[in-house]
């Protein structure tokens, strides 16, 4: 053990186990939480997609939407959404980050991060109607650049599609990305760069051996984060688009709410290829994340 | 049988009035007491009145003697408890107006119970039993029957009901419908929108669209079910409405924007495929800006159905039907008419001319209402939904 070699008391065997017992306690709380809201659900989701709906009866149909090319549109529409949105809000996003880091002006600096946290917040139905009013056939831009000889639904744009999704899902995506990639642009010190130079090394060097390796990984997962974000957002595309484009969450929604389609042993197995898709991301970004806080923390 | 104590309790009474030991009101309360529906109680007043002293002065100051007994009884229970009839609702509170001012009898349960869905109706019904009478969808006016949860009472405007709209045993009645229509927004569309092929018009490009996702929502579901109407399919068959739907999306007429009454009014969708009473109502609430126009479809559209129930175990059954009695009079169903809902004996009362021209000003033309189909086989709109269940992936997903 690290403490003993540099120099800390050694704890006797049964004090550590108490201490060991006393932080098992206080990690209940977090574990019953997580029990309840992510292990159950997730094992009750499991269990249901390999059930029958009506019968009871273990199946595998329920996964038959996998080999149906209609029946995996939605998921088609869902991952060019998220790859669309996160390309468009981490790309921005850290543009913007990196202006605000470098901006002398505390009051800038204040206003840009209060800002990004309020626009990461606004969503849902809100949001779609806010976008309606800017963007939609008949919104206020569409209307001005109209007026001015540009129409933008002539040349085949449309909010209510995977594209004007993008651009909605932006909307968020983009102060998220600036909120999450602040600290690590925050915490690249100034000394770092003065060594490079002083090493001889050029401007374009310095970003290419220090800068960029040590901000791949926060960049890379807070990508990842803003993906699994855009992949599991409902409200915003339902209020947007009232089920015209077919997304994931929505169809799983259709088949646990509607009078028509209900199925809930169907609508357990798309959210067990969702749960699938989420947990490659947040699994990705948690394994990226030990390599750089590694560096970040020092 | 178990008539037979009735027909019993019937003739005892028709003896007893006949005779003079009981008066006619007496007389009358007890024709009712045994449930007996009102042209029953009148074919056994006629019957007995030629024989009988004519009374004076009978309680509610109706020419029918019938219904004046029910009034008494209604009165004497003091109450009518209702579940699911909002008073914002196709002019409910109008009617509210009218009943209290008829008869002064309070109505119990529209805070409490009057927003609750067809559904929640039931569950109320069955589980608290304090509910007289409720307004519900076709389809659970069906389904109370074949639950037990309704009670049978034949209306005296019964005649005039078509047998469509109408359990043959008396469980249930419609008593007024929406038809599909089309609201149109006439600052922004300047072609006459008249039938279905009309929206298929290259100036249309995103304009037209529904009232929300119609595998889910009942409005948007009639919409495609009528559009079938007017390109080769009907009542039995939606699928030429889904393939029409599928030929505007791919017009790219068809707008995904959902045809709510501010996306109506802020011009998102210029024409709305939706229920005529709520797109009358934007065009009040729109009041000239912009200038929103409401058509049947020439060709003809479906028209859904409310049906109203009596609790089979009402604790004021004798208000219950005194209730139906108010909501298919005369001045009721014109009560409903106003909110936009078209009542059931619309065409009696159009055919009598007893439809005011100012307010007939406000609606589409008589004529263009008689292409409406009036659906009611639930075993049809589950078969509808079924096809659409899976017709509809292929709109939205192509």
């Amino acid at each position: 053990m690290s403490s003993s070699l540099t120099g800390t008391p050694v704890a006797s065997p049964a004090a550590a186990s108490r201490r060991g017992g006393r932080a098992a306690l206080a990690l209940l709380p977090f574990a019953i939480l997580i029990g309840a809201f992510l292990l159950v659900p997730t094992v009750v989701l499991a269990w249901g997609s390999f059930h029958d709906s009506a019968t009871g009866a273990l199946t595998l149909g329920n996964y038959s939407y996998l080999g149906h090319p209609l029946d995996l549109v939605p998921f088609v529409n869902s991952l060019e959404l998220s790859l669309g949105a996160t390309f468009l809000g981490s790309v921005v996003g850290l543009l913007i980050a990196q202006a605000i880091v470098s901006s002398r002006s505390q009051l800038v600096q204040e206003i840009a991060t209060t800002f990004s946290s309020v626009a990461a917040n606004f969503a849902g139905v809100p949001l779609a109607f806010a976008f309606i009013a800017t963007m939609g056939n008949s919104g206020l831009l569409t209307v001005l650049l109209r007026n001015n000889g540009v129409d933008i639904y002539g040349g085949g744009f449309k909010l209510y599609s995977v594209v004007g999704l993008i651009i909605v899902y932006a909307y968020w995506e983009i102060p998220l990305m600036v909120l999450v990639m602040l600290p690590p642009l925050r915490a690249m010190k100034a000394s770092w760069r003065e060594a490079a130079e002083n090493l001889g090394a050029s401007r374009w060097q310095y970003l290419r051996r220090v800068a960029v390796p040590i901000l791949a990984t926060p960049f890379i997962s807070s990508m990842l984060l803003l993906y699994a974000n855009a992949f599991g957002a409902y409200a915003t595309a339902y209020g947007l688009t009232t089920g015209f484009v077919a997304l994931v969450p929505i169809q799983i929604s259709n088949l646990i709410n509607g009078d028509i389609a209900y199925d809930p042993g169907q609508a357990d197995a798309l959210a067990v290829g969702l749960a699938v898709i989420m947990a490659v991301c947040i699994g990705g970004r948690a394994l990226l994340e030990r390599r750089s806080t590694r560096w970040l923390a020092r | 049988m178990a008539n037979d104590p009735i027909l019993a309790r019937i003739d005892e009474l028709s003896g007893a009035f006949t005779t003079g030991q009981i008066d006619r009101r007496r007389f009358l309360k007890g024709l009712v007491g045994l449930g007996l529906t009102l042209p029953a109680i009148n074919v056994i007043v006629a019957a007995c009145s030629s024989a009988a002293t004519p009374s004076q002065g009978v309680a509610g100051a109706s020419a029918d003697p019938a219904l004046a007994a029910l009034i008494s009884a209604a009165k004497a229970e003091g109450d009518l408890y209702q579940t699911g009839i909002p008073p914002e609702w196709v002019n409910y509170q109008g009617i509210f107006d009218l009943w209290k001012q008829l008869y002064n009898i309070p109505i119990d349960g529209t805070s409490t119970e009057g927003e609750y869905s067809s559904g929640q109706e039931l569950d109320s019904i069955k589980n608290t039993g304090k509910p007289d009478v409720g307004d519900v969808g076709i389809s659970f006016a069906v389904q109370a029957k074949t639950q037990g949860l309704s009670a049978p009472y034949k209306n005296s405007f019964w005649a005039d009901i078509p047998d469509t709209a109408k359990d043959a045993d008396g469980y249930w009645c419609c008593n007024y419908w929406g038809a599909q229509s089309f609201v149109v927004n006439t600052d922004a569309v300047k072609i006459p929108i008249n039938d279905w092929k009309d929206l298929l018009d290259p100036s249309l490009k995103n304009a037209v669209g529904i009232d929300g996702d119609p595998t889910k929502a009942n409005d948007s579901f009639f919409a495609v079910w009528s559009a079938a109407v007017g390109n080769g399919g009907g009542v039995d068959n939606i699928q030429p409405g889904i393939d029409f739907m599928n030929q505007l999306q791919q017009a790219g007429n068809l707008t995904a924007a959902r045809a709510s009454d501010t996306n109506i009014i802020s011009g998102e969708v210029k024409v709305a495929i939706k229920w005529d009473y709520l797109g009358l109502a934007v065009r009040d609430k729109a009041a000239g800006a912009p200038n929103i126009s409401v058509t049947i479809p020439s060709s003809g559209s479906l028209a859904s159905p409310y049906a109203d129930i009596v609790a089979a175990k009402a604790p004021h059954p004798n208000a219950a039907k005194l209730w139906q009695e108010l909501i298919y009079s005369d001045a009721a169903q014109l009560l409903f008419l106003k909110g936009y809902a078209h009542p059931i004996r619309f065409d009696v009362l159009n055919s009598a001319g007893k439809i005011p021209a100012d307010l007939a000003a406000k609606l589409p033309s008589a004529d263009l209402y008689k292409k409406v189909t009036l659906v009611t086989d639930v075993g049809k709109i589950t078969a509808a939904q079924t096809t659409l269940g899976n017709g509809w992936k292929i709109v939205i997903n192509s």
